[in-house]
């Protein structure tokens, strides 16, 4: 029998040895045209994500060490960009306030979803779970830009909310402009998702293992956070990492409606490449949003898979 | 008379217009190992999720131990119940599985722990104790869920066909596992299945369930060999149904004249008993099919039928032969496969059939 090439026998790729797998010189003429057959379909998804995700990245990170001299770009290979940036206090405050405000949407979008998705998945009738998610997907229809510029009729100075508390007597209240202004503009952006997310996730929760815990002596309410919850596991870490993700690198409603000051790294980005054409600097922040990003990911999706060791 | 520890009175359940169970009276008593046996959709299963709580009747009473549970809801009864999915979690291990009962009543840690051990050991998985449950075989998953609702040490277990997912041979060694615990424990055990041999093989006491009524519950022999109506003779057992019209009665003894002969049987004892039909009265009685003597000579016995051979059934020690009168009436006849040795039954030909009057059994609700 011949042996598996060399680079195959030792590799082993999500827990799948990769050595077991059939090489295509092993293959019989009707598994070899399975193969062609199976490439054809992927080509598109693997020549687009190659143009336009692998190579753009590729070039990102090489502009980053790129330098800029009397507003025109030199191709070098320099690392002062890098050092610049980090040794900005600036950078690093609109690092940690973006890791910071990304944090809290996820936090406060997750939480105020989650009412509402196990709402949708255990309490209404299949007809009702699917008006609301269709309902939830109708913003979607209009602008973001659009829907965030709503909320200056709402959250403004004179606007709808301090109207009604001016009635009651009390002071117009600052809500433009502010962190909560972000939060808020953040949750238009990634609340209708994440409850749809959430709701996917719950709705497919096994009913027999909530019924067990019940008959087990677990009140309905600490079934939620005994059963539920680590059986939604998966969709619920899903639905937070999508919600972080966008919140992550929004430009709109940090600028809009937070008065992007301090500015978040989306911010930071316009900023520099405004200020004197510094297209490497602004990839500079972009790479590390990158790196963030991934990390963030990677740590989320083995957290949302990770099943239990088994002694 | 002590008071039974499950009594359920008049109950009924409706799902929308369509109705599970229908006016059902059961009592069980302490110590009692009962089954429920049924077709799919007979109310069975519905029988056990509302004594677990899992189900609201829509009429009627249900008390354990002499307490009303109409309105307790499932997580304050101590009715834990076996899954045919089993319903193990599987975020936890199998000791955090048996546990988790253990948990939701607040018992400390190192208890939880201890008994969780106790009881995988005792069922003879201590070893899998650490183990993701979704690594374990079918027949291990069984042994950790049985010891999960044995932990808290209820009165009552309720078991849901839990061994339709077991292979043949499990099916066996987890019976006797089932019935030995049940004697050791000296706990009430409901046990619901579709499987003759299994509700047989356990049970003090079987119900047959059909259409959401009881069709009869007894001990496993006088169900198999008094049915009480039709559908408990062609749901139990191999059984030849004859009906005919009552042509003489003579104290117990009754004659019956069918399109296939005259029959001599016993107005009965069992289930029948004290029911004597009157001349003219159509009637239906049943001669188990192991009760049947098959020969190529006539015999002397009550009552004998000609017939031919149809086909035959092998299923390693029992045989089962189907054959025909010549009116077409199809009689089943169950022997040792190594009596079939001395019957030449491969040569064609007629065969007879031979039985005594006592054997037949007058169906006692068949007045048709």
């Amino acid at each position: 029998m011949r042996q598996p090439p060399r680079y195959l026998t030792f590799r082993v790729y999500q827990g799948v040895d990769l050595s077991q797998l059939n090489p295509v010189q092993n293959a019989s003429p009707t598994e070899r045209r399975m193969d062609i057959f199976a490439l054809t379909w992927r080509l598109p998804i693997i020549v687009w994500q190659i143009l336009f995700f692998v190579g753009p990245l590729l070039f990102m990170v090489a502009m980053s060490f790129f330098l800029v001299k009397n507003y025109v770009m030199q191709e070098t290979f320099v690392f002062d960009n890098w050092s610049k940036m980090f040794s900005r206090g600036y950078f690093r405050d609109s690092y940690f306030l973006t890791l910071f405000l990304a944090t809290l949407s996820t936090i406060v979008a997750s939480l105020v979803a989650f009412p509402a998705s196990f709402a949708l998945a255990f309490k209404v009738s299949e007809s009702t779970r699917r008006w609301a998610l269709f309902l939830l997907i109708i913003p979607f229809f209009t602008s973001y830009l659009v829907r965030i510029f709503a909320w200056y009729v709402i959250l403004a100075e004179s606007g709808a909310i301090n109207a009604v508390l001016s009635t009651i007597g009390l002071r117009p209240y600052t809500m433009l402009n502010t962190k909560f202004g972000t939060i808020v503009g953040y949750m238009t952006l990634t609340l209708p998702l994440v409850v749809v997310l959430q709701t996917f996730s719950l709705a497919n929760v096994d009913r027999n293992l909530v019924q067990a815990a019940h008959n087990l002596g677990c009140s309905p309410w600490r079934t939620v956070y005994t059963v539920i919850i680590p059986l939604a596991k998966t969709g619920l870490i899903v639905a937070a990492l999508f919600c972080f993700i966008l919140s992550f690198g929004d430009f709109v409603s940090p600028y809009y409606l937070g008065g992007s000051k301090p500015p978040t790294l989306p911010i930071l980005i316009i900023d520099t490449t405004k200020s004197g054409q510094q297209w490497p600097r602004a990839a500079v922040i972009a790479v590390v949003m990158m790196a963030t990003l991934i990390t963030i990911a990677f740590a989320a999706i083995t957290l949302a898979y990770r099943k239990r060791a088994s002694r | 008379m002590s008071t039974p520890l499950v009594s359920m009175e008049n109950v009924d359940k409706n799902f929308g217009t369509f109705t599970a169970v229908r006016n059902l009276n059961l009592t069980i008593d302490k110590g009692e190992f009962v089954a429920i046996m049924g077709t799919s959709g007979c109310g069975k299963t519905t029988t056990l999720r509302m004594l677990a709580g899992l189900e609201q009747p829509s009429a009627g009473t249900i008390r354990i131990a002499g307490k009303l549970m109409n309105d307790v809801r499932p997580h304050e009864r101590d009715t834990p119940m076996v899954w045919q999915s089993l319903a193990l979690f599987p975020f936890l291990n199998a000791r955090e599985n048996v546990e988790f009962g253990l948990k939701m009543r607040n018992q400390p840690a190192d208890l939880r722990r201890k008994k969780a051990l106790d009881w995988l050991d005792r069922l003879g998985v201590a070893e899998f104790a650490e183990r993701n449950v979704e690594t374990l075989s079918g027949g291990q998953k069984q042994r950790v869920a049985l010891a999960r609702s044995l932990v808290t040490e209820p009165q009552l277990l309720l078991l849901d066909e839990p061994l339709s997912a077991l292979d043949a041979h499990l099916v066996i060694r987890m019976q006797s596992v089932l019935t030995k615990l049940q004697r050791e424990l000296g706990i009430t055990f409901v046990y619901v299945t579709h499987s003759q041999s299994e509700a047989f093989a356990m049970a003090d006491r079987v119900i047959i369930m059909s259409n959401g009524e009881i069709a009869q519950t007894g001990l496993p022999r006088d169900i198999y060999r008094e049915p009480a109506n039709r559908f408990v003779a062609e749901f139990v057992g191999r059984n030849n149904i004859i009906s005919g019209d009552v042509r003489k009665v003579t104290g117990k003894k009754i004659e019956i004249v069918s399109p296939t002969g005259t029959f001599k049987l016993n107005a009965g004892g069992g289930t029948s008993a004290g029911v004597v039909p009157a001349v003219g009265e159509s009637v239906a009685f049943v001669i188990a099919a192991d009760l049947v003597e098959i020969t190529r000579t006539r015999p002397k016995a009550d009552n004998v039928v000609e017939c031919s051979l149809i086909s035959e059934e092998f299923i390693g020690a029992m045989v089962t032969l189907f054959l025909e009168t010549e009116d077409g009436t199809e009689f089943k006849v169950q022997l040792q496969e190594r009596e079939l040795a001395t019957l030449d039954h491969n040569g064609g030909g007629s065969f007879y059939l031979g039985w005594q009057a006592a054997s037949a059994h007058l169906l006692p609700n068949e007045a048709v």
